[in-house]
């Protein structure tokens, strides 16, 4: 279904399909993730969809898309592994819907050569305005973000777990180095991006195969042949589990586990793994729903995650502050009886027809159809949902035990609402 | 079964009461792999205070039953739902809003099967002490989640400045005094008195034979009794004009304070197209004054009291409505006192004929967008069916605003009627 078109410095990834009313279109730049360029990465990616030579204030971009039925321009940084990847997204209405024919996907493409080519820069650096705009704009994200104690809490783990490691470089970039960087700094970064970083394009939605056409005369980079590692294995040199907690005025603990797994993305475990997750932690009939919270009420939400481009697991709840024990040693009890062997067979039968649910759903959704191209396309991983479905139906629960072997508990991080002892 | 043609969405909607007053609505979504199911009933946080079913009295419930019903509604004979839904490998949610609670189910196989589990399962109730019991520790968790969550309680706060009676300002979840109330009693009556099909919706939207969903859905009801229902009697609220206080400040563990400043309207609409009608021109009309593209958005992005966060939203439901304007803000005060000046001088405020018609090219492609997924229509379509308004003709709608429209909407803007809500750290 998806046809990919090697371009001038990207690939192109065509994925044709009527369900939807509109076309969408995600470009994706890939570098290495270092602490250096963090900051200045997702900086640049707020700037460069602030303003271009044509509309160069916010406002002036945001009457432009609204003329063009309520386009979307969004930008979001992400790491996937080892890589620090910039979004560009964008969305429009196909024609088809509209009263007037309009091709608006065409305009999209301008606007996004747009960005990269005819950017609002006078003297070699980005308008400083708009840069001090977004400057403030990702400071008062960052800030907000710690609000929100589920994924402050999280990061911390992160933090922790992965000091001095890729693990531990924050993706979303740094608040006291913001103000270090200059317009020119981030036009100079534009410059190197648009040479070095490996790129592909997405787009998704009921287009004829000649778009292409219109992308080979609209949209080029220089080409290069970069390629960056992403998908990798943590792994741990703390002698003993590190345990950190810190006090908040909050009303609900939340307790975050970090696991080492010895297993990642591209390795022959992933799959054993996948299906091991979601029946440890995955979904409603997980091992951790049923025990610690329907048998125990303990909590609200507890889960297991698999990061398969670190190659870590990440257990969270939020439970009471007198329950932490409790709750950790529930957790640990769960992961020891699959060492164990104990595997209930019947509950991995539904794990797998929930993954099974979950990947063909993804289907229907543009972002979701892209994020998983795009996780094989960086990984050069040749493989169809067809195929990744069948090697997850042929997990056994002797491949489910032996990877659960693999686990040791790295770092525990609880956010309480009172000071411990 | 009636067929309604949307020309230009390109949809077919299949629509049947059943004889048990059931509603029952598919949508056909050719080339879509998911199936998306959303049972609903007209039973939200607000319905406190009513008659039973077969009873004379009015009572009034703790807060909360509404979500704690939700939660319970899971527990079956033939055990956890969300298993049984496992088991065809579909996966289930449901949620409670202050004027509903919805079940759900999300599938790409068996979905004829789902669709009778659906109905089974929120059409059966199954409780046990034990289990309520055990229910509330889970419960209160969640409660303390929300807590912690400063985004809900300004949001929740804002509100709750707006109204003196309504029981709009209760917390849906309740809280874990009124939770501890609950039990098997109370649960019981709630659910018989409005969990009867005629005051339920259900809404199928994907890869579905409509005929054949209809016929198993029709079989399915007719094989059930229901005990023959006089309408519902809900307490009439006595909401005076003016709003419960001005101004409200919450300290919380925040880095970033966050201000929402909201406008109580008592000029509340029965009627489901002058409803339509007022809330695609309230929608155009927040817009043109607060969207990226106004001139008052840039100007306060210059002057630094607002970023991406700040938005404006008008909420109108069963028998109240209010506005929401704010978001995070390192200067609640200034950003407070502009949006209230704006707000008590309307109707100074022209409106050009270009943001007018650039801001109605917006809302039809947002609209356009909404269609998109099944979960998206599902949703959309629930939620304005239980105010009279068929969501399909929301882009008409839009489409055949003038803006005298908007201007009519000037005298909603009374100064008396607006408050503000702040969350932050400390005094500032």
């Amino acid at each position: 279904m998806k046809k990919t078109f090697q371009m001038n410095g990207y690939q192109l990834h065509l994925i044709q399909t009527k369900k939807f009313k509109n076309i969408s279109l995600s470009l994706r730049l890939q570098n290495t993730l270092k602490k250096e360029t963090s900051t200045l990465r997702a900086l640049l990616t707020f700037v460069l969809i602030g303003s271009t030579k044509k509309y160069p204030t916010t406002k002036d971009i945001a009457t432009y898309l609204d003329e063009m039925y309520g386009a979307s321009l969004s930008n979001n940084i992400l790491s996937k592994g080892a890589s620090h990847i910039m979004q560009l997204y964008s969305s429009c209405v196909n024609e088809n819907y509209l009263p007037a024919k309009e091709s608006l996907l065409e305009k999209q493409i301008e606007l996004i050569n747009d960005l990269f080519y005819q950017p609002n820069v006078i003297d070699d650096a980005f308008d400083e305005k708009i840069v001090e705009l977004k400057k403030k704009e990702l400071k008062e994200r960052l800030q907000a973000a710690k609000d929100d104690k589920f994924s402050y809490s999280l990061d911390q783990l992160f933090e922790y777990m992965g000091r001095d490691t890729t693990l531990g470089i924050k993706s979303t970039g740094y608040e006291e180095e913001i103000d270090k960087i200059t317009a020119k700094d981030l036009y100079d970064y534009l410059k190197k991006c648009v040479h070095e970083d490996e790129k592909h394009l997405y787009v998704v939605g009921d287009v004829d195969e000649s778009i292409v056409d219109i992308f080979r005369q609209k949209l080029s980079f220089p080409t290069h042949q970069y390629h960056y590692p992403s998908a990798y294995q943590f792994e741990s040199h703390k002698d003993e589990v590190l345990e950190v907690f810190e006090t908040q005025k909050i009303t609900q603990a939340k307790l975050n586990m970090g696991f080492t797994i010895n297993c990642d993305y591209t390795s022959d475990d992933h799959y054993a793994f996948t299906v091991f997750n979601a029946y440890f932690g995955g979904f409603s009939q997980s091992q951790l729903f049923q025990v610690v919270r329907e048998q125990n009420s303990l909590c609200y939400y507890v889960s297991s995650s698999y990061d398969a481009f670190n190659g870590i697991m990440i257990v969270n709840c939020g439970i009471e502050d007198k329950d932490y024990a409790k709750a950790r040693s529930l957790i640990m009890e769960e992961l020891k009886k699959i060492q164990q062997g104990h595997v209930n067979l019947d509950v991995v039968q539904l794990a797998k027809g929930m993954l099974a649910n979950s990947l063909r759903r993804s289907d229907d959704e543009a972002g979701s159809m892209i994020a998983i191209d795009y996780n094989r396309d960086i990984t050069d991983k040749v493989e169809t949902n067809e195929q990744y479905l069948n090697k997850l139906m042929n997990v056994t629960i002797e491949d489910i035990v032996r990877v659960a072997n693999n686990i040791k508990l790295d770092t525990v991080y609880l956010l309480t609402g009172k000071e411990r002892v | 079964m009636k067929i309604i043609q949307y020309h230009t969405l390109k949809e077919k909607l299949y629509f049947n009461e059943l004889e048990n007053g059931l509603k029952v609505f598919i949508l056909p979504k050719p080339g879509f792999s998911k199936t998306y199911g959303l049972f609903s009933t007209r039973f939200g946080s607000i319905d406190s205070t009513f008659v039973p079913l077969n009873e004379k009295e009015m009572i009034t419930v703790p807060d909360g039953v509404a979500h704690f019903l939700e939660h319970k509604m899971f527990e079956t004979t033939k055990g956890d739902a969300s298993e049984l839904f496992a088991r065809l490998s579909a996966s289930t949610n449901a949620f409670t809003s202050s004027s509903r609670t919805a079940y759900l189910f999300n599938t790409t196989a068996n979905e004829y099967e789902c669709i009778e589990l659906l109905l089974d399962f929120v059409q059966e109730l199954y409780l046990t002490d034990e289990s309520i019991e055990k229910e509330k520790g889970i419960i209160n968790q969640e409660i303390g989640m929300y807590d912690d969550d400063p985004d809900w309680r300004c949001y929740f706060g804002s509100i709750q400045n707006l109204y003196k009676e309504h029981p709009v300002k209760i917390d849906i979840a309740g809280t874990v005094e009124t939770v501890s109330e609950i039990n098997k009693d109370i649960l019981e009556k709630c659910y018989h008195t409005f969990y009867h099909p005629s005051n339920m919706m259900l809404f199928v939207v994907g890869n579905v034979d409509p005929q054949k969903a209809m016929d198993l859905i029709e079989k399915n009801q007719q094989s059930k009794s229901f005990r023959k229902e006089a309408p519902i009697i809900r307490k009439k609220i006595n909401e005076p004009l003016e709003i419960d206080k001005k101004h409200e400040e919450l300290q919380m563990s925040v880095l970033m304070p966050k201000l929402i400043v909201s406008l109580k309207i008592n000029d509340i609409l029965s009627d489901g197209k002058d409803k339509l009608k007022r809330e695609m021109a309230m929608n155009l009309l927040l817009d043109i004054l607060f969207s990226k593209s106004s001139a008052l958005y840039e100007q306060w992005l210059n002057e630094g009291i607002i970023n991406d966060s700040f938005s404006a939203n008008f909420t109108q439901e069963r028998d109240y409505s209010f506005l929401q304007i704010g978001g995070d803000t390192m200067y609640p005060n200034q950003l407070k006192e502009k949006i209230i000046d704006l707000l008590t001088h309307i109707q100074d405020y022209k409106i050009s004929e270009d943001d007018f018609n650039r801001n109605k090219k917006k809302n039809i492609g947002i609209l356009i967008n909404m269609f998109n997924s099944p979960e998206s229509i599902a949703n959309v379509f629930s939620r304005y069916y239980f105010e009279d308004i068929m969501a399909f003709d929301l882009i008409d709608a839009t489409y055949n605003m003038k803006i005298e429209d908007l201007y009519q909407l000037y005298p909603l803007f009374d100064e008396k009627m607006i408050s503000s809500f702040v969350v932050k750290n400390e005094a500032l």
